[in-house]
């Protein structure tokens, strides 16, 4: 009977707490997504040169264990002007995310740090293939992610598409006469012959003696 | 009778009507609500105001649904049930007073009608089974049909200490004679024995085994649906408002116990709020235990119901018989009530066992049982 009444305090007491739901669809009401949250892939924006820091080179692609993407690449028009480092950039992209498994495998095969889980994660659509989203898309998509948690490439150095600064001439070296550098060293190279020819000379019977000794001892 | 009087009687149903479906309405939603605040979660919030117009698009969707006739069902039956449950339900609101002028009808033998009237909706529970040509259905009816006449006999008894109280069956007097004290001072037993029997009555968790939707997938109404399984559903929730109002009125005090001041229209409003506030703080209660205890299984129903209740109730009768036979002041009789309440309730703790009894598990083998 005591158990009864224990119960009914419990209800009542779990009554009297807040609940814990959180409105779903009302931005103010719903729960934030966690940094650590990894949600579909998005492309990464290079701010310094304002432009994808994809280059197309296609591993993420041939890495995708569901092949929900494909990319098409171009020559870069920004490398021709001389403002950016990358030759080759990002044409076309397009993921499928209503195949995606969310594995990261993309990024983690990505050399450029072009790739990144986003915190996307709604997939609710009209269209039918309204998951299939464009480079435009995943750029919106990489931007969003970027703001929210102030991402940054993993290697700068490396991936950063700010051209290196102009090349100065090459130092000039001082000018040497090209015989008498010859003369010198054809010199020095017959000095070394003919000490190594007297050293031979003068150690040849222990040489000898080393020669014939040891492959003997290694025969018997 | 006059043809005046058959007008006020027919603009009387229509008002009852229209009242108990708002009731209904604002039950289902309540229901939902406390339920989902005992789970810490917040129940409808989409539909109005905090899910405030919530039950209307329940209702509309209901209305809309398809009906479905299984084949092999018998058709007549099949379409009187609802009709079976529900007007019963309806009846009994006839002699049921909200305030001391507002009833449609005061009858004499007013808590006799109820007592007579309410059984009347096991026949429509048992027909519905009956007539699904589903086993689940028919089991379903004939559960119900075992649970409300086991516990017909509690549910009366308690209703009968009360007219013995009161000396009179006419509900507006019983009320009347709860003006200086409620009887629930007086009969807690009482108050007991009509609560738990009035929840087995209705069907109601912890004893809605019934329409227990994981053995028999919601008894007799699998196979309804629609408009006519919305009958069922406002009959059930009729039948709880009912059993509220009956506790309100019996042992609460209804609008009196304090008597409202003023006179007139004034007076009756502020009746009628009043007993409105002391019927939902009951099915509040009644909310909270649905919320609170699992189903029983029907074993222990009936064990509950034939051990416990039914040998507590004649006890009961006796006390007040003996308390008014000697003329004792009643606050004997209260004292009387919460000793054998407590006598109860440890005879309970006892049989259930110590904690350490109740939560081992006895594994036994097959050839031990066969022994």
């Amino acid at each position: 009977m005591v158990g009864f009444l224990e119960g009914l305090k419990v209800t009542l007491k779990t009554a009297g707490r807040k609940p814990v739901t959180a409105q779903y669809p009302e931005p103010e009401k719903r729960l934030e997504v966690q940094d650590r949250y990894m949600g579909f892939p998005a492309l990464t924006w290079d701010g310094d040169v304002s432009e994808p820091y994809c280059t197309g080179c296609m591993v993420c692609i041939r890495n995708c264990p569901t092949q929900c993407m494909s990319a098409q690449m171009k020559d870069n028009p920004l490398h021709a002007e001389g403002k950016s480092r990358r030759r080759k950039i990002i044409d076309e992209f397009e993921i499928n995310l209503g195949r995606c498994i969310l594995c990261g495998i993309c990024v983690d095969v990505c050399n450029f740090d072009a790739i990144e889980m986003s915190h996307e994660h709604e997939l609710s659509k009209y269209e039918r293939n309204g998951n299939r989203v464009d480079l435009s898309a995943l750029l919106e998509m990489g931007q969003r992610y970027q703001d929210s948690t102030g991402w940054q490439p993993k290697q700068p150095e490396k991936n950063s598409g700010v051209p290196p600064p102009p090349k100065e001439p090459a130092k000039k070296a001082e000018p040497i006469e090209l015989a008498q550098v010859s003369r010198e060293a054809v010199e020095h190279r017959k000095a070394v012959m003919r000490a190594r020819a007297a050293e031979r000379r003068s150690s040849q019977g222990e040489e000898r003696m080393d020669d014939t000794t040891q492959p003997g001892q290694s025969e018997t | 009778m006059t043809l005046t009087q058959g007008i006020y009687i027919a603009i009387g149903a229509a008002v009852l009507l229209v009242f108990l479906s708002v009731m209904v309405l604002a039950l289902t939603w309540l229901e939902r609500k406390a339920l989902a605040r005992i789970q810490m979660r917040m129940g409808p919030m989409r539909v109005g105001f905090h899910g405030a117009l919530q039950p209307i698009a329940d209702a509309m969707k209901l209305v809309s649904k398809e009906d479905i006739l299984p084949s092999w069902a018998d058709r007549r039956v099949y379409w009187l049930a609802p009709l079976a449950v529900f007007i019963p339900a309806f009846l009994l609101w006839v002699t049921i007073p909200v305030a001391r002028d507002v009833a449609l009808a005061n009858l004499d033998l007013g808590l006799f009608y109820i007592v007579a009237i309410s059984v009347l909706s096991v026949m429509g529970l048992v027909m519905a089974g009956w007539s699904s040509a589903n086993k689940y259905a028919m089991l379903g009816g004939l559960r119900a049909a075992g649970q409300l006449v086991s516990y017909e006999i509690p549910f009366i008894m308690a209703i009968l200490a009360v007219a013995m109280l009161a000396q009179t069956l006419n509900l507006r007097h019983i009320v009347e004679a709860q003006s200086t004290f409620a009887y629930v001072l007086f009969l807690p037993l009482s108050l007991f024995l009509f609560l738990t029997a009035g929840l087995a009555e209705l069907g109601r968790t912890p004893f809605d085994i019934h329409h227990a939707e994981s053995e028999v997938v919601g008894g007799p109404f699998v196979e309804y649906s629609g408009a006519h399984w919305a009958v069922f559903f406002l009959a059930e929730y009729i039948n709880t408002f009912t059993i509220a109002a009956l506790t309100a009125l019996l042992f609460l005090g209804g609008w009196g116990w304090p008597t409202m001041p003023f006179d007139g229209l004034l007076h009756s409003a502020l009746s009628v709020l009043w007993f409105m506030v002391k019927t939902y703080a009951v099915i509040l209660v009644i909310f909270w235990i649905r919320g609170t205890y699992p189903r029983l299984r029907i074993d222990q129903l009936m064990a509950f119901g034939w051990k416990l209740l039914v040998p507590l109730s004649f006890i009961n009768i006796v006390l007040v018989g003996v308390v008014m036979f000697y003329g004792w002041p009643l606050w004997v009789l209260s004292l009387l009530s919460v000793i054998t309440l407590a006598i109860t309730f440890y005879i309970i703790a006892r049989s259930a066992g110590t904690r350490m009894e109740r939560n081992t598990v006895t594994v036994y083998n097959a050839a031990s049982l066969r022994r």
